[in-house]
């Protein structure tokens, strides 16, 4: 059973030189069930790779605990974990062919030749690489190359696949077909997967799970819908969804007992009317600093049947992308980018009114960042 | 987890290793090398740890590594720099204790006893020989010796046995005239008496015993002689053993058997700041060795680049085949050019003269004039270095983009321009750490200098051995090895000067790479 | 004058200079050559020796095959090789064949170490040796010199004017090659090793059957660059090897050309022979070692 249980974990890089000690993971607990994907997310330096090199066995842990199927693998060495991991730039020996790579582990663990044979046939066979078998690993292209990484964990017969950004070093077609054929693997061979991704479409679109981390700490763990329409905190709001979701900072104020979300800003600052679920949210944070957020697929040009607000904004640069439009209109800090279902083309300052999701939108603690709820 | 065989194989592999090192260790301790054995045994022992402790596999792949390196880098260096504090030189060779045993070791012949000899042949190829000695104080004893083969290659005592005066010799002694031929494997034999006393050969008739000259006084080391009844002690500043006070063989202070090597602290360092005769050559080799280093780079570098830069142009044909010959120099072994070079500058009979005598009849002394000496020491080594410089330009060219030259050819440029406001200021921030390498390599060229010239024509009035176009290193050499005097510690303060110039040069070289590679 | 004449013109300049600068380089090789295949021991006659003046008794005499020599007074006489040039030359090859596989063992594993692992002070560890390494061997003679004398009264073989004593002193020069080594090392993802450990490879197993066969060309520069830098060491083998018939060739072609005994013909011959098979093997290597040496190593 590939459960991976994951307590306080914590990893300190040691000062060394003119580094200073750098804490990349700070105490962090996870919980992965058998058979899930789970996707570890985050921009670089956020301790996902850290982490997941820590499961594998390849950093050594600061303090905390891994459980991989209820063993404590913490002073195991990498073969003895019942792990397999794919790396971003493949790993292959290159002076090895494809069976010899695939069959290395096997031979170290002194396998009958039979069984090998068999492994790897199977293996080969998955990933519709029988044919190629001996050639070695500068013959092929990328993505071949790294099907025969995926093929060489699958021989092992992992209790759980770690992925290290496997996708990273293929171009944007083959990223596209190797996403596909990991999640279908994962449908074939039902164990669990742990992948790293610094792409949030390939967490989005692959995961059971996502995890999302920054700075060493877990910034929130659920499904990618959860994820997406109901993220804890402004990081997760950020971070998920292209484009990305639109983040101003402000007051809360009321106005003719209205309560008014008012963004802080010399000029052009952003005024939002508070109606329905979001007013009354927030009641009690008024007059304190907020941080407003609302995806570009919740504003539209006409109203929506509830919780909809107005606002009129000027158009600074649109992109005409045929089914829909991105608009950037002009805010006191920046720009509100809005996904419009428009058949015409929008000229540069021209002034439209917008009508604003609330039910979608959300508002956030400036100072501690996390959701109002 | 199973024991399989190769870990077995490297436990026995450590266990043969450590024993043969302790077994080492014990016969260095008992050749009374204390301080050796000592840290051979430190050394099994980390060893041992090492390779039999698990977390300290790091120190597995570097330990071979690092003791080599400490034997043969770190070891002599220091000890260089010991030397350079002592006066270690031909006439100060020994350690003291070699000194004392050596006049503890010194004999004289007793003038007073003598054992005549006769020597019988008894047999030939190889010729054997039996001796019968006589002792005049007791005549009635007779020595017998047993069949010697003469000449012997080691000295050797042979034992002596008491026989009749009237015994039968074994044949007819040998007249004077043919024990003459047998002199030189006379001076090797002696004979050890029944009652212990060894007696060497003293003459062509006589044997006679040797007795102790000195008689050490344990307590500061003194001496006396047992002849003249003198006294010397050592100088323990200077030393050497001086007499006490004036006798037959000299004044007081008079120095007295082999000197020993003693701590003689900054002497030698102050000696090349201060001393008249060896400040001058000092000063003059030194700057000869910049003049000589900065030049070959130069003059390889100017050579280098503009063939490097030549064979950048993609339209001319054969590159390949002139890059391949024009790095000849480089690719045959250095040693060979230099001495073919030696020879061709031959004055006499060498190939450059006699062209330059056809064409123009000039005979210049290459190696007896100091200017052309350099001259050609420069234009040699200009030869052997500019390939290199030439592999290393073509290299950093490669990275120089082609499109800056398209767009400086639109901007109305020419070959010339493009070479001083493009190229260069390019390539030579890369190039320049390779260049500072290049001088510090040729700073220390012994090679070239040693072999072609082997720092001739000697200056005049320098009280070491110095010559017009030696180098430090060359230089230091010569005082160590080749003059009479071999003066170690003398040549070790420069070598430690030397390197202290030298490690700093890298040192920044090293530095200045590192802020080019982090900015 | 049109664009195209002039670079014609340009490229028969740049010709004609190339020509005559190779011409310039090789002249002392075409000359050793030809001195080689000359009568007598003295600069004269022709670049290309013919009738008379041919003769192959350098060759002969290097080689070791008896030869007639005129001697100066007219009379002939029978010479066989004294000097054991090819003794020499194997002397060489094999001090340098084995200095330069223990270097690379030795600065192979150091570099594995420096490339591949924290410990303490390992920067400084790696900066000192490359700085340490500078301090020239001709200068640690005397130290070098009592070291072999006190090994070889301990170890017999491995002292004084013993090639095992030789082939130890070179060990010390390993600095610069960690360095090459460890730049190649760093240029190897980690995650190849990290995969064979995942695999089940020991850190041992690791090096040596993934690190180590994708290092091969490194390896081979290496090797190559050092078996030339020590063909050529002539300071520490002059010293150590005392006795004729075991000098190396670095030491054994200086004593053609001792003033008084100015043997030019016979120097020539033995330099064509050791110089040719060196030349060669690093011509045929030149693409490896430009590679290796434009990536900072310098020939010493």
């Amino acid at each position: 059973m590939g459960t991976v249980s994951i307590k306080n974990l914590d990893k300190t890089y040691p000062a060394s030189g003119k580094n200073q000690a750098f804490r990349a993971v700070k105490s962090i607990d996870l919980e992965i069930p058998d058979g899930e994907f789970i996707v570890l997310v985050g921009p670089s330096g956020c301790g996902k790779s850290t982490t997941l090199r820590m499961v594998a066995g390849l950093e050594k842990i600061t303090s905390g605990t891994i459980a991989i199927d209820g063993v404590i693998v913490n002073d195991l060495l990498p073969k003895d974990r019942g792990i397999a991991m794919v790396f971003q730039n493949y790993a292959l020996y290159p002076h090895f062919s494809l069976f010899e790579n695939m069959a290395f582990g096997l031979r170290l663990a002194k396998t009958p030749k039979a069984e090998i044979l068999r492994r790897v046939g199977n293996a080969a066979k998955i990933l519709g690489l029988e044919n190629i078998l001996e050639r070695k690993p500068a013959a092929l292209s990328g993505g071949q190359r790294q099907r025969v990484a995926v093929g060489r964990a699958i021989v092992r017969d992992p209790k759980v696949f770690l992925f290290d950004e496997p996708l990273s070093n293929l171009d944007a077609k083959m990223r596209v077909q190797m996403r596909s054929e990991i999640a279908k693997l994962h449908a074939r061979l039902g164990t669990t997967m742990i992948y790293v991704t610094h792409d949030q479409i390939e967490a989005m679109t692959m995961g059971d799970r996502i995890c999302v981390m920054k700075d060493g700490e877990i910034m929130q763990v659920a499904d990618p819908l959860t994820l997406y329409n109901q993220p804890d905190n402004v990081f997760v709001a950020g971070f998920i969804g292209s484009p990305p979701m639109n983040l101003f900072k402000g007051n809360l104020e009321r106005r003719e007992g209205r309560l008014f979300f008012h963004e802080t800003a010399e000029a052009d600052a952003l005024f939002v009317p508070l109606t329905g679920r979001l007013a009354k949210l927030v009641a009690d944070h008024e007059g304190k600093p907020v941080v407003f957020g609302i995806r570009p697929e919740n504003i539209s040009e006409s109203p929506y049947a509830t919780d909809s607000t107005p606002i009129t904004a000027t158009v600074e640069l649109s992109e005409p992308m045929g089914s829909e439009t991105n608009a950037y209109f002009k805010t006191g800090s920046g720009n509100l980018i809005a996904r419009l279902h428009t058949e015409r083309l929008l000229a540069m300052g021209d002034s439209l009114t917008l009508h604003l999701n609330l039910a979608k939108a959300h508002l956030f603690d400036a100072t501690t960042e996390q959701i109002i709820r | 987890m199973p024991r399989r065989w190769p870990t077995l194989l490297q436990h026995a592999l450590i266990a043969a290793l450590a024993l043969a090192l302790f077994y080492l260790s014990t016969r260095l301790f008992l050749g009374g090398e204390t301080l050796i054995a000592s840290g051979v045994l430190i050394l099994t022992g980390l060893a041992i740890v090492i390779y039999a402790w698990e977390r300290a596999y790091t120190w597995r792949y570097l330990f071979p590594g690092l003791v080599g390196f400490g034997l043969f880098v770190i070891f002599p260096l220091t000890y260089t720099v010991y030397i350079s504090f002592t006066n270690y030189s031909s006439a100060n060779l020994l350690r003291f204790e070699q000194v004392v045993n050596y006049l503890e070791g010194e004999t004289h012949l007793s003038a007073d006893t003598k054992y005549p000899f006769q020597a019988y042949q008894v047999g030939g190829e190889p010729a054997t020989y039996v001796f019968i000695l006589s002792n005049p104080a007791s005549p009635e004893k007779r020595y017998r010796s047993e069949t010697i083969p003469l000449p012997a290659a080691e000295p050797v005592v042979h034992p002596l046995r008491l026989v009749n005066a009237d015994e039968t010799p074994p044949g007819p002694a040998l007249p004077l005239r043919d024990v003459i031929p047998l002199r030189s494997g006379l001076q090797k034999l002696s004979f050890k008496l029944p009652d212990d006393l060894v007696i060497t050969n003293t003459s062509l008739r006589d044997f006679g015993p040797r007795l102790p000259t000195w008689q050490r006084d344990p307590q500061d080391d003194s001496f006396k002689n047992l002849i003249t009844g003198e006294s010397i002690r050592p100088d323990r500043n200077a030393g050497h053993y001086e007499l006490v006070s004036d006798g037959p063989s000299g004044p007081a202070g008079q120095k007295i058997g082999p000197g020993f090597r003693s701590w003689i602290g900054w002497g030698n360092y102050v000696k090349i700041f201060t001393d008249k005769g060896i400040q001058g050559p000092f000063i003059k080799i030194f700057i000869w060795t910049v003049i000589f280093a900065l030049g070959s780079v130069v003059c390889s570098l100017a050579v280098g680049m503009f063939l490097a830069v030549l064979l950048q142009w993609k339209e001319l044909r054969f590159r390949k085949l002139y890059r391949t010959l024009l790095i000849l120099p480089y690719a045959v072994p250095a040693f060979i050019s230099i001495l073919i070079f030696k020879g061709l500058f031959n004055q006499n009979f060498g190939e450059i003269n006699l062209i330059l005598n056809a064409l123009f009849g000039l005979s210049p002394e290459w190696f007896a004039d100091p200017l052309l000496a350099k001259i050609m020491i420069l234009i040699v080594n200009t030869w052997l270095g500019f390939p290199y410089m030439m592999i290393v330009c073509t290299g950093i060219l490669q990275s120089v983009p082609d499109t800056i030259y398209e767009a400086s050819a639109i901007d109305g440029s020419n070959a010339v321009h493009d070479f001083f406001k493009l190229t260069l200021p390019l390539i030579f921030k890369p190039l320049f750490p390779l260049l500072v390498a290049s001088f510090a390599f040729n700073f220390n060229n012994f090679l070239l200098i040693y072999l072609l010239t082997g720092g001739g024509p000697d200056m005049v009035g320098a009280s070491t051995v110095a010559g017009q176009t030696d180098i430090l290193v060359s230089y230091t050499f010569r005082i160590a090895f080749r003059d009479s005097a071999q003066n170690f510690g003398y040549a070790s303060a420069i070598a430690a000067v030397i390197f202290i110039l030298v490690a700093f040069i890298s040192w920044w070289n090293l530095r200045q790479r590192e802020t080019a590679l982090s900015s | 004058m049109k664009a195209s004449t002039q670079e014609r013109l340009k490229a028969a300049a740049a010709h004609t200079l190339l020509i005559g600068f190779i011409a310039l380089i090789l002249f002392p090789f075409l000359m050793v050559i030809a001195i080689s295949f000359r009568r007598g021991n003295f600069a004269l006659g022709a670049l290309f020796p013919t009738g008379d003046d041919l003769s192959l008794e350098h060759w002969r005499y290097v080689l070791g095959i008896p030869y007639t020599e005129t001697m100066p007074d007219g009379s002939m006489r029978t010479v066989k090789a004294s000097t054991p040039v090819l003794q020499w030359f194997w002397n060489s090859l094999k001090v340098s064949t084995s200095a330069s596989l223990l270097i690379i063992l030795l600065s192979g594993t150091a570099a594995y170490a420096f490339a591949r692992m924290q410990f303490v002070a390992r920067e400084t560890l790696l900066k000192s040796l490359l700085i340490l390494q500078v301090f020239p061997m001709v200068l640690a003679l005397v130290a070098l010199y009592a070291l072999l004398q006190l090994i070889g009264e301990f170890i017999p073989g491995f002292g004084l004017n013993t090639h095992p004593g030789l082939v130890l002193t070179y060990l010390g020069g390993i600095a610069i090659y960690i360095w090459m080594i460890k730049g190649y090392f760093d240029t190897i993802p980690v995650s190849i090793e990290e995969s064979a450990k995942i695999d089940g490879a020991t850190h041992f197993q690791a090096f040596v059957r993934i690190l180590l066969p994708m290092s091969a060309p490194i390896f081979a520069v290496v090797f190559i660059l050092s078996f030339i830098s020590h063909i050529s060491e002539y300071p520490v083998a002059s010293v150590v090897l005392q006795t004729e018939g075991q000098w190396t060739l670095a030491v054994g072609a200086q004593s053609f050309l001792y003033e008084q005994n100015y043997l030019w013909g016979k120097f020539a011959a033995t330099a064509v022979l050791s110089g040719l098979p060196i030349t060669a093997m690093f011509l045929f290597c030149q693409r490896f070692l430009i590679s290796g040496l434009t990536s900072g190593g310098v020939k010493e």
